[in-house]
């Protein structure tokens, strides 16, 4: 049997005396978008960050691709995609994708920008400094900046905040493609109309704990706003 | 290595674009050197204040803090900090590339100040330029190093601006030490002393290795 692409086992993160994630276990498969929805303070975004290797877990395990991961591991494993950008705004969108592909050894990074560039329709803001694009065209920057070295995992907290409804609609459309194209998606959320729309599995979070799960897409919203009620 | 270049060449094509972080370390040198004019009594016979080697780094030292303090204040503006702690290699690398820039921009306030001292107090730097340059590029050396792991550290406290020269100026005592007096000998007799020069030396080794190993858990959250 294919191991799952990622597996959390026992997740715990404490922040001082604050338990931030309490015994977290999840799965996502190859090739699927896993949605966590939860309220604010659930833990989402720590649980992102210790699977993308910024946080340090206080105990349990990551495995990727049925291996334990270690943080350089994680680091070369996994794209995030968080609430800020981390674009620099000095640069332009090709200088800051350049730069990150450098930043990650990629073998030839002014191809792989230009590839980026069209791949997310970018072309035309190419030469525009970050600091000056809209929050549409900045999250599709940083969609491609987390992909300059072609990570088999995408992970994605709240990207659809703050977007237009048809720059919401071009994300949700290029996550799908990306999950078609092989690409284990986990995304952050807590529009459960937006998790069930585009996942094939989602798991309730609150207070640091799994405390509710949906599976087979499409989901069904009431199902989860349920799990998400009931918790 | 090309995480290092990288961020050395992000580093520095952002300060030429922006120009927040010398023209502030130019322009405070610069002031100092005013003050200085104006609060130290003239010399009966003329020449140099009594001191000038200390003034000197107490000039370099400020300018650099101003400076350090502003190297990681580019990295809040998106969270960039976390794209750079996401770096699949050691972070190690993340602090040389963060640290060669602070040291190039350290060394160029670094000139504009000697060059402010020698035309203010009518100091004779020029005849000991070369050996004075590589006093000052040690002393930089240190100072961009553990300034610039104390700067990581810093930004993300609530009193930024307040920490790094709360954090950094006891740990650059050796350092001082070793410069001041190596300048001073220099400016006195023309000669450098070994003594300094290995002081300082063994004070960037420190620095360097302390900082480079202890990055990796900085930029930690």
């Amino acid at each position: 049997m294919t191991p799952p692409a990622v597996a959390v086992r026992g997740l715990e993160k404490r922040f001082g005396p604050v338990l931030a994630l309490r015994g977290v276990d999840l799965e996502a498969r190859e090739a699927s978008l896993l949605a966590v929805v939860g309220p604010n303070g659930a833990g989402k975004s720590t649980l992102l960050r210790c699977l993308a290797g910024l946080a340090l877990p206080s105990a349990g395990s990551i495995e990727i691709a049925g291996e334990r991961a270690e943080r350089g591991r994680l680091r070369a494993k996994v794209g995030l995609v968080a609430h800020a950008t981390f674009l620099y705004g000095e640069l332009s969108v090709r200088e800051n994708l350049v730069f990150a592909a450098r930043l990650h050894g990629v073998a030839d990074p002014r191809r792989r920008a230009e590839a980026l560039l069209a791949e997310d329709a970018l072309e035309d803001w190419a030469g525009r400094r970050a600091a000056t694009l809209s929050r549409g065209l900045a999250q599709r920057a940083a969609l491609a900046r987390a992909r300059v070295h072609d990570p088999p995992i995408l992970l994605l907290d709240e990207p659809f905040t703050g977007l237009d409804p048809r720059s919401a609609e071009r994300l949700a459309a290029r996550l799908r493609e990306l999950r078609e194209r092989g690409r284990t998606i986990l995304l952050v959320s807590h529009d459960l109309a937006r998790a069930a729309e585009l996942a094939d599995h989602a798991v309730v979070l609150q207070r640091g704990r799994v405390v509710g799960q949906a599976s087979a897409a499409p989901l069904d919203l009431a199902r989860l706003a349920e799990a998400a009620a009931d918790a | 290595m090309s995480a290092v270049l990288a961020i050395l060449w992000k580093d520095l094509v952002s300060e030429w674009r922006s120009r927040d972080r010398i023209v502030a370390m130019l322009l405070f040198s610069l002031l100092v050197v005013v003050v200085f004019h104006f609060a130290l009594p003239v010399r009966p016979g003329g020449g140099p204040p009594e001191g000038l080697p200390g003034l000197l780094w107490v000039a370099y030292v400020f300018a650099a803090i101003l400076g350090l303090n502003r190297a990681f204040a580019v990295e809040l503006e998106n969270e960039a900090l976390s794209g750079l702690a996401l770096v699949p290699c050691d972070r190690g690398f993340v602090f040389l590339g963060k640290a060669t820039a602070s040291f190039l921009l350290i060394l160029l306030a670094q000139l504009a100040t000697a060059l402010a001292f020698a035309l203010a107090f009518d100091a004779p730097l020029g005849r000991v330029a070369g050996p004075l340059a590589g006093i000052a590029a040690l002393g930089a050396a240190g100072l961009a190093s553990v300034g610039t792991l104390f700067a990581a550290i810093a930004v993300r406290t609530r009193y930024r601006e307040v920490m790094l020269p709360l954090l950094l100026l006891p740990l650059l005592v050796p350092l001082l030490l070793g410069a001041v007096r190596a300048t001073a000998e220099l400016l006195a007799s023309g000669r450098v002393p070994s003594d300094a020069i290995q002081l300082l030396l063994v004070t960037d080794a420190v620095f360097l290795i302390v900082s480079f190993v202890g990055f990796e858990y900085v930029l930690d959250e």
